[in-house]
């Protein structure tokens, strides 16, 4: 089951959007919006995944956090990933990257932080370095 | 007078050396200076904040507060500080990242990273571990490889 959240923050809130990268504002009960600067559709909610998740990609300004049940099998561009489940994909982060000790990850990440419990699994290539993620969506701006 | 162990270290490298070569321990050394070369151990490393090491290693625990270029390999756990550089492929059964720790490289953790591998290809030259492509694409690279499915 897939649980959409709206995000707590109050007033309205800056994002960046997950195919070009740059910043907007939006208002603070918005779901989704289109990007201002490529026209893109941006889905801005938080998501926990507790069962099954397979796409062709999973991109959100918001947060996500698959569960202890849950397993995600697609590529991801996401603010803030946690994961207490399985997750098959590649995963491009402007925030922290957080992989409990019950999480298992296979894929890449590109992410400016990352912080990997002990007892996780991990196989993938990582690019872990301040602003990493964001130099990458911004490259890719027309 | 006794000498100045560093509590858990017997060994120290201390922050003016400049090692060059193989190194080989049993228990545990703490490395404040520059090192070259591999290191191969049973026990445990430390590269402490300001220090710097190039090369392979191979040891049972390894905590990482300063630069290291190149590949490690860890029976029990790796240790990454939030003052860490590692650009290099990690093999390792247990991993700990603290915010603020940079790292490029491959990354094997679990049972897998634990068990002894062949010579690790560069971490550029390895293909990702997930295939994302399109299935379109993924299916033209079989047919291009040869056999009718």
């Amino acid at each position: 089951m897939l649980k959409r959240q709206a995000s707590t923050s109050d007033g309205g809130r800056t994002v960046h959007c997950t195919h070009c990268g740059r910043a907007q504002e939006v208002a603070r009960r918005a779901m989704s919006v289109f990007c201002v600067h490529c026209t893109q559709r941006l889905i801005i909610e938080d998501y926990t995944i507790t069962s099954y998740h397979a796409t062709r990609m999973f991109a959100t300004c918001g947060d996500i956090v698959v569960e202890k049940s849950g397993f995600v099998s697609a590529p991801i561009r996401v603010r803030q990933l946690t994961v207490r489940g399985r997750v098959q994909g590649n995963v491009e982060a402007r925030g922290c990257v957080r992989i409990d000790r019950t999480g298992q990850f296979r894929g890449d990440i590109v992410a400016p932080r990352l912080v990997v419990a002990d007892g996780a699994q991990l196989n993938g290539y990582l690019r872990i370095a301040p602003s990493s993620a964001g130099d990458r969506m911004e490259e890719r701006a027309p | 007078m006794a000498a100045d162990t560093g509590g858990d270290f017997p060994t120290i490298i201390g922050p003016d050396a400049n090692f060059k070569g193989e190194l080989r321990f049993e228990k545990a050394v703490k490395h404040l200076g520059r090192f070259e070369g591999t290191i191969e151990s049973k026990g445990r490393l430390l590269v402490a904040e300001g220090a710097s090491l190039s090369g392979d290693v191979k040891a049972e625990t390894i905590d990482v507060q300063g630069e290291v270029k190149g590949n490690l390999h860890a029976t029990g756990k790796v240790c990454l500080t939030s003052t860490a550089k590692l650009e290099g492929d990690l093999h390792t059964a247990r991993l700990e990242v603290n915010e603020g720790a940079v790292f490029v490289g491959r990354c094997v953790v679990g049972a897998n990273g634990a068990r002894p591998t062949q010579e690790s290809k560069p971490a550029a030259e390895t293909k990702p571990a997930v295939d994302t492509r399109p299935q379109a694409d993924q299916g033209r690279d079989r047919a291009a490889v040869g056999g009718k499915r």
